[in-house]
């Protein structure tokens, strides 16, 4: 097809500036008679945005390059002379400057072609006009975007429109580390034995409590390193949320639910931990790097992370023998209401809105090459993420990586997603203020669920549901 | 009569750039912002028309009627004659014969069914992907997920899509996806606690920061001031260094002084004292670093002014006084703290309205930690509008937060002017009149 097609085609999609069924319609008759254009050269540059991407993510923009690569042979062989140039650039001061960046340049009209993100943006930007749907450009049933795990497409979709596809997973795992579990009393084969236990709810927060605990009073590890959690804001505490029994949205009208009872459960939970010695009261704040270098050496009894932290603590942190010293499991459920559950939060790749619809017509093709098993199986391994479709269980790569098929066998199958809902933000702000409140002290769980009532009752309104 | 005089002008047009750039234009847009519900999702520039599935959930108890509702939530892709005889005209009719043949009348709900119907030709095949979806289109007959670009052409689909008058308001407003004009941002500022939690904090801060700057200040001004001028100027220096460091690395000096692998820590070790990080441990430790950090700020900067000033007050004053017996309090007391009103006024009014507005030392140090407890109302303002993990940035409620502290720094203004006695200050010298 030629440039000229690629013109024309565009003001059908959806999200264009011609939408009127009329001018739909017009332009669909102009498609069909415009085939016979000449063909022409067309130089094109593909700019990538990726965001909280280090050294080893490097193939989400790489992938693209590649795609590229194979997007332009396939011209060649249709008699088409396409130059795609892709520019990408990941080296962001942190998630709020890329998402600053990236809505200042869609505001200017000079969004990057291609952006990869958290799938939380799609609801905002999807409403801004910033990105426009996969699915204007995309068949969904054909390879290799039929083999994507539905669940995955599902959390890149908002309103019932594939807005983009994932471009990786993840889940997040709880951690045991194997010597201190020893030293408590636990035998390898009850140590083996741990997910299965925390996936039936026979284990549970409470359990985490006691045995870290007793490897802090054993002086085993430091106190406040019985379970050294997450130091920042980020998915996880949703987690705890659901362990308590909490709901994050409402399936039927897809409201935010608030579940004061599991809230304040989910408070308690870290509050008790602070009283107990087993976490550290200004925990919160610790440095990254720090945490990193502490966790993967055995400093904490238990912690939760990320799938992707092995690269890590396997490369910089220097555990050579990661499954010789950590066991991993599912987050436990925290009490009869709750469930063992993990969260996962793919990054997503999206196209955004361009001045001329060529370019997007062409970033979507790139991101759909990207996403074929082999090229994804690149990022997956590298980065010690998990793949995104079913077919990567067949491409050697992947398979023969113990890391991602046994957590994509233990936690991936279990995981589900934060909710694609504009007032999500403003709930998971809220959600991690309060418990840092009642981390700290500063308020007992009763009144930081008591404000984060008040507080979400006023911004959120009738996207809220309280239970 | 006075004349206009250019050259007057000329010299003063810099400062007028200056403050309209950097003062009236961003108190204007605050102004601006504040009264918007503008965010990440309704963009800064305008909006479309865009009805989605989440608008019309929304409307599902609203004054919107059954009826219209039912017709949005249902209506989808529907193969009829006029749809067929588009795809003719388009395609060409053994296409569409053979697609009235499969599946004439059939009603879809999403337009990946649609496409899996075209996908069902086989005399017809169509191949690419883009003709396919281009001829998807052909036979859509919702207003949903559509971006309309203006209100009239919205208002059109909608009366073609037979909505009622009165439920095509209802719409056009849930639908609009730009900022539209609200008093709610302040309703709701004054209805949260979490308000009046940080404009006590606030408070709190601005004036323990200010009475630490402005008196250590004075301390170091009057104290060097009494030493040879070489060991003065090397004390002056040394104190000058947290004014010029950049805020990042001097907060970064703090981490290493304070924090539980830090200097304190290290050395009360050696006393028995288990480690603790003696920024964040409590919302105490947290208010001291935070007010240091600020205050040796502003204490270095009121430290050169007030040298300065003191510098200016003719020696012969202080030679009399000590010939009169005058004591170095004494002389403090009477001879320099009267000469030094214009600066502190200035010191303070100036630092009062940077502390109100300043909180990168803070947001480098406690980002308003531990729990909130040293989260300042311009922290809020910046946490608001510009830093939220899941994505949609609160512009107009955070400018609304920003409009405060506007309000907030032009009346204090006045207050020290008036405090002061602004007027005797810039009084012509006696001589001159």
């Amino acid at each position: 097809m030629n440039a000229h097609v690629f013109k024309l085609c565009v003001s059908i999609k959806r999200g264009s500036s011609m939408t009127t069924s009329m001018l739909k319609r017009t332009t669909a008759v102009l498609l069909f008679s415009a085939l016979a254009a000449p063909v022409l050269a067309e130089d094109v540059t593909i700019t990538v945005w990726a965001g909280g991407s280090n050294d080893a993510d490097a193939y989400r923009i790489d992938a693209i390059e590649i795609a590229a690569d194979m997007l332009e042979r396939e011209a060649a062989i249709e008699g088409r002379d396409l130059n795609i140039t892709v520019e990408g650039k990941r080296d962001f001061g942190g998630w709020e400057e890329f998402k600053q960046g990236v809505t200042l340049a869609a505001e200017a009209g000079k969004a990057p072609n291609i952006v990869v993100t958290s799938h939380l943006d799609i609801a905002p930007w999807s409403q801004a006009g910033y990105i426009v749907p996969a699915e204007d450009y995309l068949d969904f049933d054909a390879w290799p975007l039929n083999d994507i795990y539905p669940n995955l497409l599902e959390i890149a979709a908002y309103n019932g429109i594939q807005w983009g596809l994932p471009q990786d997973a993840e889940s997040r795992p709880f951690f045991f580390w194997k010597d201190t579990m020893r030293g408590i009393g636990y035998s390898d084969e009850d140590i083996a034995a741990l997910p299965d236990k925390v996936a039936a709810g026979e284990y549970t927060l409470q359990d985490v409590l006691a045995d870290g605990k007793k490897a802090v009073d054993m002086g085993l590890v430091q106190e406040g390193y019985g379970f050294y959690p997450r130091p920042s804001n980020g998915p996880d505490w949703g987690q705890f949320y659901q362990s308590f029994g909490g709901t994050l949205q409402d399936p039927e009208t897809g409201k935010l639910v608030l579940d004061k009872a599991s809230m304040e459960a989910f408070y308690q939970f870290f509050a008790d931990a602070v009283d107990a010695g087993i976490t550290r009261k200004n925990h919160l704040g610790t440095d990254w790097g720090q945490w990193y270098s502490e966790v993967a050496n055995g400093k904490a009894a238990t912690w939760h992370g990320g799938t992707w932290h092995y690269a890590r603590y396997t490369g910089k942190e220097g555990n050579d023998d990661f499954f010789g010293t950590i066991e991993f499991s599912l987050i436990p459920a925290g009490n009869e209401t709750g469930r063992a559950n993990t969260i996962t939060h793919p990054l997503v790749y999206l196209v955004t809105d361009q001045e001329n619809d060529d370019h997007e017509e062409i970033a979507a093709q790139l991101v759909k090459i990207a996403s074929e098993p082999r090229l994804n199986s690149l990022h997956a391994i590298k980065s010690a993420h998990l793949g995104i479709g079913q077919q990567q269980s067949n491409i050697e790569l992947y398979a023969n990586d113990r890391w991602a098929s046994e957590a994509t066998e233990r936690l991936l199958i279990n995981a589900n997603a934060q909710p694609n809902n504009l007032d999500y933000g403003a709930f998971s702000e809220a959600m991690f203020k309060g418990l840092e409140a009642a981390w700290t002290g500063v308020k007992s769980p009763t009144d930081a669920v008591a404000e984060l009532e008040a507080e979400l009752t006023a911004k959120l309104g009738d996207n809220l549901i309280v239970q | 009569m006075p004349r206009f005089n250019a050259l007057g002008f000329g010299f003063l047009a810099p400062a007028m750039i200056v403050v309209t750039l950097f003062f009236l234009a961003p108190v204007i847009l605050t102004v601006f912002f504040a009264f918007t519900n503008m965010s990440t999702s309704t963009g800064i520039t305008g909006g479309e028309y865009l009805l989605t599935q989440s608008d019309l959930r929304g409307l599902k108890s609203s004054e919107l009627s059954d009826s219209t509702y039912e017709t949005l939530e249902n209506s989808g892709y529907l193969i009829d004659e006029a749809g067929l005889a588009r795809l003719a005209e388009t395609r060409d009719q053994a296409t569409a014969d053979e697609l009235a043949r499969l599946h004439a009348g059939a009603q879809f709900d999403s337009r990946r069914d649609m496409e899996r119907a075209l996908k069902d030709l086989r005399d017809n095949r169509i191949r690419s992907t883009r003709d396919r979806k281009a001829l998807a289109e052909l036979f859509k007959t919702s207003v949903m997920d559509d971006r309309f670009q203006t209100r009239d052409e919205f208002v059109t689909a909608l009366s073609a899509a037979g909505v009622p008058d009165a439920d095509q308001k209802i719409l056009v407003k849930e639908a609009y996806t730009g900022w539209v004009w609200t008093t709610e941002n302040m309703k709701l500022l004054f209805s949260l606690d979490s308000s009046w939690r940080y404009a006590m904090n606030t408070l709190f801060y601005v004036v323990l920061t200010l009475s630490f700057n402005v008196g250590f200040g004075l301390f170091l001004a009057i104290s060097t001031f009494y030493l040879p001028p070489t060991i003065a100027n090397t004390f002056r220096t040394i104190w000058f260094l947290p004014r010029i460091l950049p805020p990042v690395l001097y907060v970064l000096m703090w981490y290493w002084l304070t924090w539980d692998t830090g200097i304190i820590s290290s050395f009360m070790s050696l006393f028995g004292m288990a480690p603790r990080n003696w920024m964040l441990d409590t919302a105490t430790n947290a208010w001291i670093v935070v007010i240091l950090i600020n205050g040796f700020v502003g204490a270095s900067l009121g430290m050169i002014l007030f040298s300065s000033a003191i510098k200016t007050i003719p020696a012969s004053m202080l030679y009399a006084s000590e010939v009169d017996g005058a004591n170095r309090w004494q002389q403090i007391r009477y001879i320099i703290l009267p000469q030094l009103r214009w600066p502190i006024l200035f010191t303070s009014s100036y630092q009062t309205l940077s502390l109100l507005t300043s909180f990168e030392y803070i947001l480098l140090a406690t980002d308003g930690g531990p729990g909130g407890a040293t989260e300042v109302w311009a922290l809020a303002a910046y946490h608001t509008a510009l830093n939220n993990y899941g994505g949609n940035l609160q512009y107009g409620l955070g400018a609304a937060y920003a409009l405060v502290l506007v309000v907030i720094g032009i009346v204090t203004s006045f207050l020290y002017l008036r405090f002061f006695n602004f007027k005797d200050l810039v009084a012509k010298p006696r001589i001159e009149q």
